[in-house]
Order: C-alpha cells, then sequence, then structure tokens
C-alpha cells in the first residue's frame, strides 16, 4: 500500500519536476556559471575569467543608468499604480450595473499585450497627430509639443505611463477584490461611532486592505523588474541609453552586442534583486496574514 | 450592495456629478485603446492630414486586408495558436499533477517541494535568457516554435501548481479515500473524481494561460529568427519597417493581435479576475 502510493507520488512528479528542472532552474543557475566567462554567443571555446565581467559592470556607466533607471522604474510601480488603482476601486467598489460597466472598461488593458500597449502608446507621444501634441496645440500653446521619446529627459517616463496603464488596471482588479473581503459589519460598526468616509477609509479600509496591498505591491515591483516588451516596442532603451532598465541593458549586451559572459552578469545583478524582493515580500505576507485570524 | 450607494452618494445631485465624473475618467484611459481603433479605419493619407483623433470619413476596412495580406497576420496569428494552445494545455495538465500530488499526497519534504515549484513565479525569466538561447540551439530548437512551446510549459507550471494545489486543497479528502474503497487507483482518482469537479480551477488556468502565452513578446524576440516563424507580436513590432508610416495597418495588425485574447476577457472574465486577484483576499 505505501509502495504504491510512492509510485504514484513519482510518476506523477516527475513530469513536471524534470521539465520544470531542465528548462527554469538549470538554466536560471547557469546564468551564474557564465557570468564568469567571455563566452559570445557561438563560439565553442570561451574562457574563464573570474570576476573581470563584475568588475567592468560596476565601472560601466550604462550600467549605472540602467540599474537608476530600474530603480526609477520599481519607486514609479509602486506609487502610481497602487495609489490610482486603491482610488478606482474605492470610488467603483458595489456599484450598480453602470458601475460595473465601468470596472470591465478600465480592465480591459489587462488583456491587452505590452506589446500593444507600447505600439498605442508611441501613437500618444508622436511629434505630428499624437495625442499629447494635439491637445497641448488645441488649447493654444504649440511651443509645447515636442517629440517626446526622442528627448532624453522624457524618454522613461513616457515608456513608464504607458506600463502604468495596464498596471493600474491590474491593481484595481486586486484591491476590488480586496474590498469584497472585508467584513461589511466593520464599516458599520465605524459608522455607527460617527466616522465620515473618510476616517472610514483612512482608519478601517486601508489597514483592512494589507493582504491585498501586499500582492499589488509585490505584483508592481516583479512586474517592473520584468518590463521589458513595452520598453522594447516604444524606445530600445533609447535615445542614448537614457531610457535603459537592467532588461533592456542585459538584452542589447547579449543579443545586439553578442557579449553573453557579460550579460549573464547582468541577469546575476537582476537575480540578486529578485531575491531580496522575494524575502521582503514573504515578511510582509506573513504579517498581514494575521489581520484575518 | 445598493443601500451602500446610496449612503456614500447621499444625494441625487451627487450622484450625478459621481457618474459624469467617472465617465469622463472612463473615456479619458480607454483614449488609447479609442486611438487605435480609429486610426485601422483610416487611411495613410487621411492621417497625415487630419490625425488620428476624429472620426474617420468613410468605414473602410482596407487596412485590415492590408494587415492580412500584406502583413501576414493570418500566418503570424496561426504561430500563435500553434504555440499558445499546446503550451496552455500542457501547462495546465502538468501544474494538475504537481498539485494534486503535493496537496493529496503529501511526503517528507512535499511542503519544500512546493515552495520550490512557486518560487519560479517571482524570477524575472531575464535571468534564464542566455542559457535557454544556447540550450535550444544545442537542442536544435532555435527558431523553431517547439521552443516555444517548451518554454512557455515549463515557465507555467509555478501558477499552474499554485493554483491546482490550492484547489485541491478545499476539496474533501474524504472524497479520493472513498474512490480508494471503490478500487480506484490514483490515476482513477485524479482524471475521474477530482478532475470534473476543479472545472472552475482548470478555467481560471486556461484564461490566465492562454492570455500570457498569447501576449508574451519576449521569448519569441529571443528565439525566433525567421518570419515564418514569427508570432504576431514580434510580427506586429517587425512591421515597423515595412509599413513604416502606414499607422493604419500597423493599427489593424495590433488590433487582429488582441482579438483572441479581448475574446477570452470578454467571455470569461469571471474566471479571469479571479485568476488575477488569486492570493490577495484570504481562504
Amino acid at each position: 500500500m505505501v509502495k504504491t502510493r510512492y509510485r504514484w507520488i513519482v510518476l506523477f512528479l516527475t513530469p513536471p519536476l524534470l521539465i520544470y528542472l531542465f528548462f527554469v532552474v538549470f538554466p536560471l543557475l547557469s546564468s551564474f556559471y557564465y557570468s564568469f566567462t567571455d563566452w559570445n554567443g557561438f563560439a565553442v571555446d570561451y574562457n574563464q575569467i573570474g570576476f573581470a565581467n563584475f568588475e567592468k559592470l560596476f565601472r560601466d556607466p550604462l550600467f549605472g543608468k540602467a540599474l537608476t533607471n530600474t530603480v526609477l522604474w520599481t519607486v514609479a510601480a509602486i506609487v502610481i499604480p497602487t495609489g490610482i488603482g486603491l482610488t478606482l476601486a474605492l470610488a467603483l467598489h458595489g456599484r450598480n450595473f453602470i458601475g460595473n460597466l465601468y470596472k470591465s472598461l478600465f480592465y480591459l488593458p489587462i488583456s491587452l499585450a505590452l506589446a500593444v500597449i507600447g505600439q498605442i502608446w508611441l501613437w500618444i507621444y508622436q511629434p505630428d497627430w499624437g495625442l499629447i501634441n494635439t491637445f497641448v496645440r488645441a488649447i493654444g500653446h504649440p511651443e509645447w509639443s515636442t517629440a517626446w521619446l526622442a528627448k532624453p529627459q522624457y524618454a522613461l517616463l513616457g515608456v513608464i505611463i504607458a506600463w502604468a496603464w495596464q498596471q493600474i488596471a491590474l491593481s484595481m482588479v486586486i484591491f476590488l477584490a480586496g474590498l469584497t473581503a472585508i467584513p461589511q459589519e466593520l464599516i458599520e460598526a465605524a459608522e455607527i461611532d460617527g466616522a465620515n468616509y473618510w476616517q472610514r477609509v483612512r482608519h478601517v479600509i486601508i489597514p483592512l486592505l494589507a493582504p491585498a496591498s501586499v500582492v499589488v505591491i509585490a505584483l508592481a515591483v516583479i512586474n517592473s523588474l520584468k518590463s521589458f516588451d513595452v520598453l522594447y516596442v516604444m524606445t530600445k532603451g533609447g535615445p542614448f541609453h537614457s531610457s535603459d532598465n537592467l532588461a533592456m541593458f542585459m538584452y542589447n549586451e547579449s543579443f545586439q552586442k553578442y557579449n553573453m559572459g557579460y550579460g549573464s552578469a547582468i541577469a546575476v545583478v537582476l537575480f540578486m534583486i529578485t531575491l531580496a524582493v522575494i524575502v521582503v515580500y514573504f515578511r510582509q505576507s506573513a504579517n498581514a496574514e494575521h489581520l484575518y485570524d | 450592495m445598493t443601500n451602500t450607494t446610496e449612503r456614500r452618494t447621499p444625494s441625487y445631485r451627487m450622484a450625478i456629478f459621481f457618474y459624469a465624473f467617472m465617465t469622463v475618467l472612463v473615456l479619458l484611459y480607454s483614449l488609447p485603446s479609442i486611438g487605435v481603433l480609429l486610426a485601422s479605419l483610416k487611411s495613410t493619407a487621411e492621417i497625415s492630414e487630419v490625425g488620428v483623433w476624429t472620426l474617420p470619413r468613410s468605414f473602410d476596412l482596407t487596412n485590415y486586408s492590408e494587415a492580412w495580406n500584406g502583413g501576414s497576420a493570418g500566418l503570424y496569428i496561426r504561430n500563435s495558436f500553434f504555440v499558445t494552445l499546446p503550451a496552455t494545455i500542457l501547462s495546465i495538465s502538468l501544474g494538475v499533477l504537481a498539485g494534486y500530488t503535493l496537496c493529496k499526497l503529501p511526503f517528507r519534504g512535499s511542503n519544500a517541494l512546493f515552495v520550490f515549484f512557486v518560487a519560479g513565479l517571482f524570477f524575472p525569466p531575464q535571468i534564464a535568457l542566455i542559457p535557454l538561447f544556447r540550450l535550444f540551439n544545442d537542442l536544435g530548437l532555435y527558431d523553431t516554435l517547439w521552443a516555444l512551446i517548451l518554454i512557455h510549459v515549463a515557465f507555467g507550471i509555478p501558477i499552474c501548481t499554485l493554483i491546482m494545489k490550492n484547489f485541491f486543497s478545499a476539496v474533501p479528502t474524504a472524497i479520493r479515500e472513498a474512490g480508494i474503497i471503490d478500487g480506484a487507483n490514483e490515476w482513477q482518482i485524479l482524471t475521474k473524481l477530482m478532475l470534473p469537479l476543479s472545472l472552475p480551477a482548470l478555467a481560471v488556468l486556461a484564461t490566465l494561460q492562454f492570455t500570457w502565452i498569447w501576449n508574451d513578446f519576449l521569448w519569441p524576440v529571443i528565439l525566433i529568427r525567421s518570419n515564418e516563424m514569427r508570432t504576431v507580436m514580434v510580427g506586429l513590432a517587425s512591421m515597423k519597417g515595412q509599413y513604416s508610416v502606414a499607422y493604419g495597418v500597423q493599427s489593424a495588425m495590433a488590433v487582429y493581435a488582441s482579438i483572441p485574447t479581448l475574446l477570452v476577457f470578454v467571455f470569461f472574465q469571471r474566471y479571469f479576475i479571479r485568476g488575477l486577484t488569486f492570493g490577495s483576499v484570504k481562504g
């Protein structure tokens, strides 16, 4: 009996485990190995060069730029979609059928690909007839119009806004689910005690949304670290690397310049950042767990 | 629900103000999507003359036929389906196997193994990019759709295992025991007793996996070189060369590329949302 049980366990777990190990775990860890080599992507031979890639990396101004932009992106990801998503969720929670229709319209970008979203937003920023320039001309300030994504000072911001357009929807969906889970009695009790709407939001609803907030922020951070599609479609990290993030910088080094060893070192840095995020996430979600107990 | 609405908007005027404000907000928020629809119905000449943000002069589908015939939309969409459908089904199947075993057949270390499976959710796939590029070259699968299928099956295992294990933990263990008393083996219990009960979880995963795999861009950029193997997202991005100023054709392609996931969204929204909000609410 026990023996057949273990036979089934092995039989059921082997296919997923093998595929996961072979195509996810093993490649993930191999990046560490390649980061100590000078492999160029094609050659059969390559050399072990110790920490040379990392030494070069920390002196590379492009890496500094990409790292700064990644941090900026992550901070923006925590602030913008969380704030706007929460506001929208509070406004639309528990409304009638018009509210539900609006919810669906706000959800819509979630099902769009970031490659499509990048394409759409290119036309928001388009210099000749893009939405922003059309608007500033319409309000009588043609001198404000510019080629937004061609300007190093605006390019990153422009891409982050396009990305946030989708992320807002995702945050809103999660906050709405969180709001539905809040026991109605708690809010009513606060109301009977004389708390006005803002006090209820501030002192009852937001603290009780902690589990949803942890998920929203974690998703925003992870998605910001992964972000590549929208950047690739909109600026490819340009102009002059002003909108590079780590993922784009790594792509350029590995698949445009074929410095795969160097690219692997960037991947290792990305791995370390992700690991730090995971540790923080599990601490926070463990704290949030106590709420409903 | 209606009584909370009344309470929050004490007067009729407040309600009108609220809906007017939200309508403006929804319109503003939808502008990017509206723009792409408008552009897809306009000729290049019309766009350069009056821009995108006016109603098209006539209902003209030329851009759509051009994207289909000249821009190979049909080929790209076929490739996307060829990757997405098998990868969705296989990743869910593997998640069912792992989720069921880790939930209903616990063993020493099964919890650690579960964490190990789920950890894959957190890491940006970019980290594994270079080794996988090499692996698929060595396997002779570079520039084939098989490479994309394998990648999406493998990278789908964490989320599928997570959601299936969570779902199975709500299915009474007594069902499995009843099956054993009736002489069923684990495979029969899983396929005949558990799977019919898991349809909601399978629907959640199917909508999520379909959408993510269909919308993926990174892997075909890395693993596909030839035009014949492009998925629709890469096909869309690569159009800029041939149709650099034909914004209408590009828009039509963007619409084509979005139709399958939009249909999933419209018809299975309930499951899609449930999958997205998974983990954010306890229980």
